[in-house]
């Protein structure tokens, strides 16, 4: 996530869809295979690496967990692009 | 419990508006195959399975198809963004918009409003996993047929994500059958 700097939005919600859907794959997979050794490897770093970029994300741009959202002076929940809404 | 994300599983971005193309996608929404009994079936059969891989993969892939419901949700909106009543006349879908105009309303491409009656829960694991891959194939193929009739690059990118993610979910839902008959053997 080095780059994130100077990546616009839409760039970054690119490599936050990838790291969240490389868990929700895996997740499936998982629940098949549970002792799969190099699979449960392969989560714990998809996982993590799905956090960060949430992070680096929200960090630079808007919430996208309501548990993130800044509340000190106004409803920044309210800020960004819903599901229902196409990316500036 | 769930938890919302604002977000999609891949971004969803239609820069061209159509609303007959729009009226074929809902039958995904709210059809007989589509992502909304996808999901009310997954997530109401959970309650019954036994095993824990079943309770999971069930909860998973309901919630998959939640998501992939908001998503069919957003591609209709995106399509229809600003169009009135004459362009869905033009369009031939003059009819969605006396009764919906730019809502998103859970019906089949044919305006059949959703049923339950799309989807069972038999609280008998076979029984039910053996109905989900038939809804897997089922909403592969609905895919196949809006992939035919789809010329929008934008439309037919995302279509061509999801119809592939029910085919993961067919090979999933096969192992999770896989480890309930051996059970009974």
């Amino acid at each position: 996530m080095e780059n994130n700097r100077q990546m616009s939005a839409q760039q970054l919600m690119q490599k936050v869809s990838e790291a969240a859907f490389y868990v929700t794959d895996l997740k499936l997979y998982l629940d098949t295979h549970p002792d799969d050794a190099r699979a449960l490897r392969m989560f714990g770093e998809a996982s993590r690496n799905a956090k960060a970029c949430f992070e680096a994300f929200e960090k630079r741009f808007y919430p996208l967990f309501a548990t993130s959202a800044d509340c000190d002076s106004d409803w920044e929940w309210l800020v960004g692009t819903w599901p229902s809404q196409k990316m500036a | 419990m769930f938890i919302f994300t604002k977000m999609t599983q891949i971004p969803v971005k239609i820069n061209n508006k159509n609303p007959r193309l729009a009226s074929y996608i809902l039958s995904q929404y709210g059809g007989p195959d589509g992502e909304l009994g996808a999901s009310l079936r997954y997530l109401s059969q959970r309650f019954a399975q036994t095993e824990k891989s079943g309770i999971a993969l069930l909860t998973d892939i309901g919630t998959e198809e939640l998501g992939h419901l908001e998503m069919i949700g957003s591609i209709v909106t995106q399509l229809t963004k600003g169009e009135g009543a004459k362009s869905f006349d033009r369009y031939g879908v003059g009819d969605y918009y006396i009764d919906h105009a730019n809502g998103v309303y859970p019906a089949s491409a044919a305006g059949v409003p959703f049923s339950a009656a799309y989807l069972q829960s038999k609280a008998d694991p076979i029984a039910d996993i053996m109905e989900d891959m038939a809804a897997e194939q089922k909403a592969r193929a609905t895919y196949d047929n809006i992939l035919r009739m789809c010329d929008d690059p934008d439309v037919t990118n995302i279509i061509r994500y999801l119809r592939e993610r029910e085919v993961v979910h067919f090979q999933r839902f096969g192992e999770l059958l896989d480890m309930l008959q051996s059970k009974i053997k």
